[in-house]
């Protein structure tokens, strides 16, 4: 059933007084349970104290699955290295999180190939592994309620992720390099301290379903409408701003910013040998202005305001806008300021028509 | 009157008493209750209904009660939750077949409400619990809360309903909406809009979850 606890083994000693000696039992068990065919292998929970037998890619040549959740184990061990097969390793509930608790060599091994499926939550990781980085065919990876802090952004290198579950952590940012996973369509991140979302976030087209639900959030990045794909959203606590808020801190731009913009909104041409390069780079930077009056660009200073936009007509989610000016204004409302106005405005505009795209939103 | 309390000894028992419970004129909320905590859950006898969904919590049908009650199982995987709902004036049974379930319940918004809902309680339900609930005793929402197992739960609706209210817990807006089955009786039910389902390679983690063959 589901994950017990760790409990002792349940083969009776012999001698009452020796310590048991879990690696041992487990090697002789294993060696008798030995099979050339055996497709899937399910440790009962145990408490070991030292890896998983060497033997065992010699003793399962054949294994695709291995389940050893709620086994006690602190490291991994070089044994599952040469299993050729392995597509789902399941290791829930144990002791993994401190250095070398998954075996070195991962990414270059036959099972760092085959493994599609792995679980790690419930264990103590307060960082991603790093060893994990090199399983190029990974789909679905779990590190559930673990001690993490953070995202590393070499977490892109997961070419082949669909399946992202890290709820139940202490995850405080989200790095933009998640966006580069082409093909994630699940991403678990509640129950976390997450303050924002990066806007790039928009950038993962496959995106089904996103969990958001119990952090720190106070809006959302007005990007999140391009996820036309997403069919789950939470959000429900969340200390969501429920009043129009307008950031009333604006820096007025600078000289290098206005030429810039001038530049980018009169189309002065320019080549990049006319140009020391780092302001080419500068100038490649311009973001538009999402005020379809405007057509302007911005580079660092900025206004942020937060408007609302109704989901399904009926719930209403804070988006951030950036805007190049005081003067421009957000094309999600043109309607009053206040916080029970209703966002529906004449004219169909770029918002309203994304919004309804999402079919189902799951808040509060 | 006394209320003979039913031992349910296999889940094919308990569907059987409980048509024979809902021929009666009268039904008994306290007997159904005790009926469904009385069934020990036995995984062997409902795993052909527990289909998990990636994405979110799913509804299996069981047995249709001949129209005078709906018996379904809930399969919820890590971090699955509902929105708060209501229950559309029939009774609602919920037991726990495998893992926890956490259900928070919240009082009917104020008519023109457009304030946070009020929460009155919150609890989590352990395997083999039963709980119950109506519209006249309020609006829950159901979450699996762990992150590292999954939770299936046992459902009895009376009379049967396919549509609810769901509640924005911030505004206390309602919503309508239609609920399916992501299978019934066993076999899977394949809706048009949900086409991705058969395209994404099935994960076969979760019914490997349990070791069973």
């Amino acid at each position: 059933m589901a994950a017990a606890e760790p409990g002792e083994p349940a083969v009776p000693e012999e001698d009452p007084e020796a310590e048991p000696e879990p690696e041992l039992e487990l090697s002789a068990e294993l060696r008798s349970r030995r099979s050339a065919e055996a497709r899937r292998l399910v440790l009962s929970p145990r408490r070991l104290s030292g890896p998983l037998p060497a033997g065992l890619s010699q003793w399962f040549p054949a294994l695709e699955l291995l389940d050893v959740s709620g086994t006690g184990l602190a490291e991994l061990g070089g044994g599952l290295l040469a299993l050729p097969r392995l597509h789902t390793l399941l290791a829930k509930n144990n002791r993994l999180g401190g250095p070398g608790s998954l075996p070195k060599g991962l990414g270059q091994a036959p099972l760092g190939r085959s493994l599609r499926v792995l679980n790690l939550s419930g264990n103590r990781f307060a960082e991603l592994p790093p060893a994990l980085l090199g399983l190029r065919g990974l789909q679905s990876l779990s590190l559930g309620g673990n001690r993490l802090h953070g995202i590393p952004p070499d977490i892109q290198e997961l070419r082949s992720l669909e399946f992202l579950y890290l709820g139940g952590n202490f995850i405080t940012s989200i790095p933009p390099e998640l966006a580069n996973l082409p093909s994630l369509s699940y991403l678990v991140l509640c129950d976390n301290k997450i303050q924002s979302i990066p806007p790039q976030l928009a950038q993962l087209h496959s995106l089904r379903s996103l969990s958001l639900h119990n952090n720190l959030l106070t809006y959302l990045p007005r990007e999140i409408l391009n996820l036309v794909h997403l069919e789950e959203l939470s959000l429900r606590g969340n200390p969501l701003v429920v009043r129009f808020v307008r950031d009333l801190t604006y820096n007025p731009p600078s000289l290098q910013e206005l030429a810039g913009r001038t530049i980018k909104t009169r189309n002065v041409p320019y080549a990049p040998s006319d140009l020391p390069e780092n302001l080419v780079r500068y100038l490649s930077l311009a973001s538009n202005c999402p005020n379809p009056k405007c057509g302007g660009v911005y580079f660092d200073s900025c206004v942020r305001q937060i408007k609302f936009v109704d989901f399904c007509g009926k719930y209403r989610i804070p988006l951030m806008h950036y805007l190049c000016s005081p003067e421009c204004s957000s094309p999600c409302s043109s309607a009053s300021q206040s916080s029970t106005s209703q966002s529906e405005s004449d004219s169909e505009d770029e918002a309203s028509v994304a919004a309804r795209r999402m079919q189902k939103v799951l808040l509060g | 009157m006394e209320t003979e309390m039913w031992k349910a000894r296999s889940l094919e028992e308990l569907v059987r008493i409980l048509h024979r419970l809902f021929a009666e004129d009268k039904v008994s909320v306290e007997e159904v209750q005790a009926l469904m905590e009385s069934y020990e859950s036995n995984p062997e006898e409902w795993l052909q209904y527990a289909k998990f969904d990636q994405y979110r919590y799913t509804r299996n049908l069981v047995d249709n009660g001949n129209g005078k009650f709906n018996l379904m199982i809930l399969c919820w995987g890590e971090g699955h939750g509902s929105s708060i709902h209501d229950h559309t004036d029939s009774h609602c049974f919920m037991k726990i077949l495998q893992g926890n379930l956490k259900e928070t319940l919240f009082e009917w918004p104020e008519k023109k409400g457009n304030g946070e809902m009020t929460k009155k309680s919150e609890r989590v339900l352990r395997e083999n619990q039963c709980a119950y609930i109506n519209d006249s005793i309020g609006l829950h929402r159901v979450e699996n809360i762990s992150h590292t197992e999954s939770a299936v739960s046992l459902h009895l609706y009376s009379p049967p309903f396919d549509s609810c209210n769901t509640f924005d817990q911030r505004t206390g807006h309602k919503h309508k909406v239609k609920m399916t089955f992501y299978s019934q009786f066993g076999e899977r039910t394949l809706c048009v809009s949900r086409r991705w389902h058969a395209v994404l390679q099935p994960l076969t983690e979760r019914c490997h979850m349990w070791g069973w063959g």
